[in-house]
């Protein structure tokens, strides 16, 4: 036990920490600037200064460690005159510019000043002076009021590990800046704005705006971006969100955030959200009041139900909806309309692994803390870029790696480049073959478990079963060196108890559930814990809320006899056992005029499905096409009656993250629109199926005694980040049975892709995020511009240098964009995202469907691509 | 952007030491000894080289002031206008290479022959004034000697 005193008060330490840690923790404030919880010590600005008794000198309080019997004094005369004279060193360039800057108010040092003084300087030369940079489209650089703390760079090096912006030159003429000098070409997560304790560092967001002061008041809620949920504070004046801060320490992300949950908020005051319930009248949409749209749809619902029967109508459920939401969405399609066709975003990818794996290992087996990446002693990824796709989770990866944890990565995963111990990148499409060479490689590593519990014994068997496949051959068909491959599967065999972090790109393949096999005993042979990248915020959500053509709420299996009947018990109506489609089945059976009506709530499928031609001839064949949603999307357009929703920051309710911790919505500003699952239950009570619920408490009133996932959850008792799987629910603990799990065949395990054919393929998102990120004025003007990533061998082949036009052909149709090249890239894959309207990936991407995994491939385009204007011409012209 | 050879050499010195950014001193000498001076697109490609990232090669080249970041001339003189350089006249020879060769502190001859950084101590006090021609050293220096002495450097 070490015992110290700090300002007369005894205080006892287990261990010891510094003397800042230890007097906070006594409540005793010291003051800092260079300090910030969330980085490591750096005695920088001097401000932490203390008096220890028996040390001649003053000592910094932030490097200082305890000792037993120390007695500190941290608000002595000599402290304060220290302080006072730190300060005015620092006032010697600081400009006293308080009137005219932003930060004024929140600002650390103008705090200090006011506290410690001095109230003036005595220092007569100027002050150095560097022009305020406004080169980029986001951050603004002030460096005149900079004070060299260096918290901003020690933020980008330690912790958001991207190391984009550094101290230039030295003594006083250093600033900190991007490469550039100017534009930064960095990840944007702004951490660097958080920790700027003066206004050197600014959103140009929200520039001049406002003043902190006038802030009326703070939302802690959930960001809507991605399936991580990171706690953010929306800070409210008038009816509109000023800015998007993160709560240091606080939340799962304790105090980071990414580019999109920091600047992506302004879509919610997008001039073109939809203000108004639009009806299709003689082709066009037309206004309508909402009881005219109401008393539209639920007639037509009506009559196609009488006409075609239940099973002719489809919903599409989203993840960017609440659970709540959801709920009401499947109830109705189920109960009222009496239709298993439902489905999601979820459906692409995340459902049906999260399906697989929890099939062979239980319920429950993907959720897993985030926080538990950077603690275990091995990462694996694969399928995705997780510090694109999730990158408050692809932070735990690169912490991991700063602590030594090996990162294995495979597939090209630029964000991990600098922190992968073995990277393999396999020729596009060719996973399987190296998932494969790692599993038969365990397989006689590792002895298979004796474990008797049934799972342990399905998957020893679909183990065994595997044909095996060597180092070399599945080098050959990966076109990577098979001592590489035998280095990875060192560093695999060598873990204990891996994270493995699996992204959608390795489902979306025509050998997609074989991935999934292989992966699951991969998972079973290194007893790893699997995270799955989620795009949406509420993907889980979707899943555990029974928005799937065969799961009940509380992911129940609807073919089991005894869920289904509990449900039909509840409602009094007998729900179909048949499974419904998938949204690909269905978007096929609108264009074989199966499915005649479609009730799509805020997704945009023709945006967001390959293939947006067939896509949109097949809705534009159903009779009836109702979309709920916040902007006018190109599936929108298509409706025959469109309903103006409200965005995450206008309405209530939870979102299930990835780990499935449920976190609450809180609403800040008012909208137009209505909220989802209030327009669902209005024209349910039309079609005379009476849900009366007043709020989303109540809905998650029913949930908690419909699905035994959710079993006794008060709606009140999901408060801040802490309410983890499995909640009190009950979730299914056992496996269910393997049977009808094809074995692959060696041949299906080794498919050799063409070598001169060259594949269109999908890029990872880092400052896209379907319709939200188009709408964001601050996120498109980080990366405004569409583009295609090229290998570095194909573009030296065609002569493309970064910047260059080319024109990329497929059967489905052709783009023009801009392409950038990439030397890690292999040479027969071009990437394109899907965030510029008619210039995406899903336009030349053919519609290809995994009957397995019930999703699209994109491993199905072949592309031609020809180079039309060099980037100097564009420049000219 | 960097010659094969200046590559090779990167990534000998590379595999001397533990971690790519303790190489990183030694790499940009050899880029500066090999171009004259320390281009954005040369540092960059130094960051490149190392795997270490470009921001922070560039918060290094910057630090230390041996790093130029301008193109200079064949030749650079330093020169010493500290304490002692100054008494024994130092700022007077400023004034003979701004007149005899147009050349200001910081800055290049139009032939690209010279160029001219005024140094704070180069450690010859004791026989100040002193200059250092690319790598030599010269001290004792008066009006004449100095002429005589850059007449060597074409």
């Amino acid at each position: 036990m070490i015992t110290v005193t700090i300002n007369g008060k005894k205080i006892q330490l287990e261990k010891p920490v510094t003397i800042l840690k230890a007097a906070s923790m006594a409540g005793i404030k010291i003051p800092t600037l260079c300090h910030h919880e969330a980085l490591e010590s750096y005695g920088g600005c001097r401000l932490c200064l203390v008096e220890i008794e028996k040390m001649p000198r003053l000592q910094t309080s932030c490097t200082q460690y305890v000792a037993d019997g120390m007695v500190v004094w941290t608000e002595t005369e000599r402290v304060v005159e220290a302080r006072k004279a730190m300060l005015e060193f620092l006032l010697i360039n600081h400009p006293l510019d308080c009137p005219y800057c932003d930060k004024a108010g929140e600002c650390e040092l103008q705090d200090l000043v006011v506290k410690y003084g001095p109230s003036t300087g005595r220092f007569a030369e100027g002050k150095r002076t560097h022009p305020e940079s406004y080169d980029d489209p986001i951050i603004v650089r002030n460096m005149d009021r900079c004070i060299l703390c260096a918290r901003c760079v020690r933020m980008c090096d330690k912790v958001q590990c991207a190391s984009d912006i550094s101290i230039t030159n030295r003594s006083s003429k250093s600033f900190v800046e991007p490469f550039s000098g100017g534009r930064y070409n960095c990840e944007y997560c702004g951490n660097c704005l958080t920790v700027c304790p003066v206004g050197a560092i600014m959103s140009r967001m929200h520039k001049h705006a406002y003043r902190p002061w006038l802030i009326e008041k703070e939302v802690d809620t959930v960001c809507s971006f991605c399936g991580v949920g990171c706690s953010v504070v929306l800070q409210v004046r008038g009816n509109s969100i000023v800015r998007a801060v993160p709560k240091t320490g606080k939340g799962l992300n304790k105090g980071l955030l990414c580019n999109r949950g920091r600047f992506g908020y302004d879509y919610v005051s997008s001039p073109v959200r939809l203000d108004s319930p639009l009806i299709r009248r003689d082709g066009k949409l037309q206004r309508a009041t909402w009881s005219e749209a109401f008393i539209y749809i639920a007639g037509e619902l009506k009559r196609i139900k009488e006409t075609y029967g239940g099973s002719s109508i489809a919903g599409i459920a989203s993840g960017r909806c609440t659970n709540e939401d959801n709920y009401v969405f499947q109830k109705f399609m189920r109960v009222v309309l009496g239709s298993n066709n439902i489905d999601s975003a979820a459906g692409f990818a995340y459902a049906p692994a999260q399906k697989f794996f929890e099939r062979i290992f239980g319920q429950g087996v993907t959720a897993n803390s985030i926080h538990g990446i950077s603690n275990s002693d091995g990462i694996l990824v694969i399928g995705g870029d997780p510090t694109s796709v999730n990158p408050v989770l692809g932070l735990q990866i690169r912490s991991a790696h700063q602590k030594n944890i090996p990162v294995v990565t495979i597939g090209y995963m630029p964000g991990l480049k600098r922190f992968a111990t073995n990277r393999l990148i396999p020729s596009p499409f060719a996973e399987t073959a190296l998932l494969a060479a790692l599993v038969s490689e365990l397989k006689s590593k590792r002895r298979l478990s004796d474990e008797k519990a049934a799972f342990a014994r399905d998957i020893n068997t679909i183990i065994e079963n595997i044909p095996p496949v060597s180092l070399n051959e599945a080098g050959d068909v990966c076109r990577i060196s098979p001592s590489d491959i035998n280095n990875t599967v060192d560093a695999i065999s060598n873990m204990t108890n891996p994270s493995i972090i699996i992204g959608r790109d390795i489902l979306q393949r025509s050998e997609g559930h074989t991935n999934l096999l292989l992966l699951a005993a991969l998972i079973y042979l290194l007893n790893g814990r699997i995270y799955l990248l989620s795009e949406l915020p509420n993907e889980q959500g979707l899943v555990d809320m029974g928005c799937l053509p065969d799961m009940l709420p509380g992911v129940r299996p609807l073919a089991v006899d005894s869920f289904r009947r509990r449900y039909d018990e509840f409602f009094g109506v007998e729900v179909a056992s048949e499974p419904g489609m998938s949204i690909v089945e269905m978007i096929d059976g609108a264009n074989s005029n199966k499915i005649k009506a479609l009730y799509v709530m805020c997704e945009d499928i023709v945006f967001n499905i390959p293939n947006s031609r067939y896509v949109k001839e097949a809705l534009s064949k159903s009779e009836l096409l109702v979309v709920q949603d916040i902007f006018m999307t190109e599936t929108a357009q298509l409706a025959d009656v469109v309903l103006p929703s409200l965005s995450w920051a206008e309405k209530e309710g939870s979102y299930t993250n990835l780990e499935r911790r449920m976190q609450m919505l809180k609403k800040a500003v008012d909208g137009k629109g209505m909220e989802d699952w209030q327009a669902i239950a209005e024209i349910s009570r039309m079609l005379g199926f009476d849900m009366n619920y007043r709020s989303p408490k109540d809905v998650m009133a029913e949930i908690a005694r419909v699905s035994p996932l959710h079993k006794d959850i008060a709606y009140d008792d999901i408060v801040g980040d802490g309410f983890m799987w499995p909640y009190k629910g009950e979730p299914l603990r056992h496996g269910m049975s393997i049977e009808g799990i094809d074995i692959p065949d060696a041949k299906s395990l080794l498919k050799i892709s063409d070598n001169d054919k060259i594949y269109a393929g999908m890029e990872n998102p880092l400052f896209y995020s379907e319709n939200l990120s188009r709408n964001s004025s601050a996120l498109s003007s980080i990366s405004p511009e569409p583009y295609a990533r090229i290998g570095k061998a194909l573009a030296t082949k065609l002569s493309i240098i970064d910047g260059d036009y080319v024109n990329i052909s497929a059967d489905a149709g052709s783009i023009e964009l801009s392409a950038r090249v990439d030397s890690d890239l292999p040479e027969n894959i071009v990437l394109i995202p899907n965030n510029f309207g008619d210039k995406g990936i899903f336009n030349v991407m053919n519609w290809k469907i995994n009957p397995v995994i019930k999703s699209f491939v994109l491993d199905c385009t072949e592309v031609v691509i020809k180079k039309i204007k060099s980037a100097a011409e564009e420049v000219l012209a | 952007m960097l010659n094969e050879r200046v590559v090779i050499e990167i990534n000998r010195i590379k595999s001397k030491y533990h971690d790519a950014q303790s190489s990183l001193l030694p790499a940009l000498y050899v880029v500066q000894r090999e171009y004259g001076w320390l281009s954005p697109d040369a540092v960059a490609a130094v960051g490149d080289v190392l795997n270490v990232p470009r921001t922070t090669v560039k918060g290094v080249a910057t630090f230390y002031s041996m790093f130029r970041h301008k193109p200079m001339g064949r030749h650079l003189i330093q020169l010493c206008t500290n304490v002692a350089c100054m008494i024994m006249g130092a700022e007077r020879l400023v004034d003979i290479l701004k007149t005899r060769y147009g050349l200001e502190p910081n800055s290049t001859t139009d032939d690209g022959r010279f160029s001219l950084v005024v140094m704070e101590c180069i450690g010859a006090c004791a026989t100040a004034p002193a200059m250092l021609v690319d790598t030599d050293f010269y001290d004792n220096l008066t009006e004449e000697r100095i002429a005589d002495i850059l007449e060597n450097y074409k």
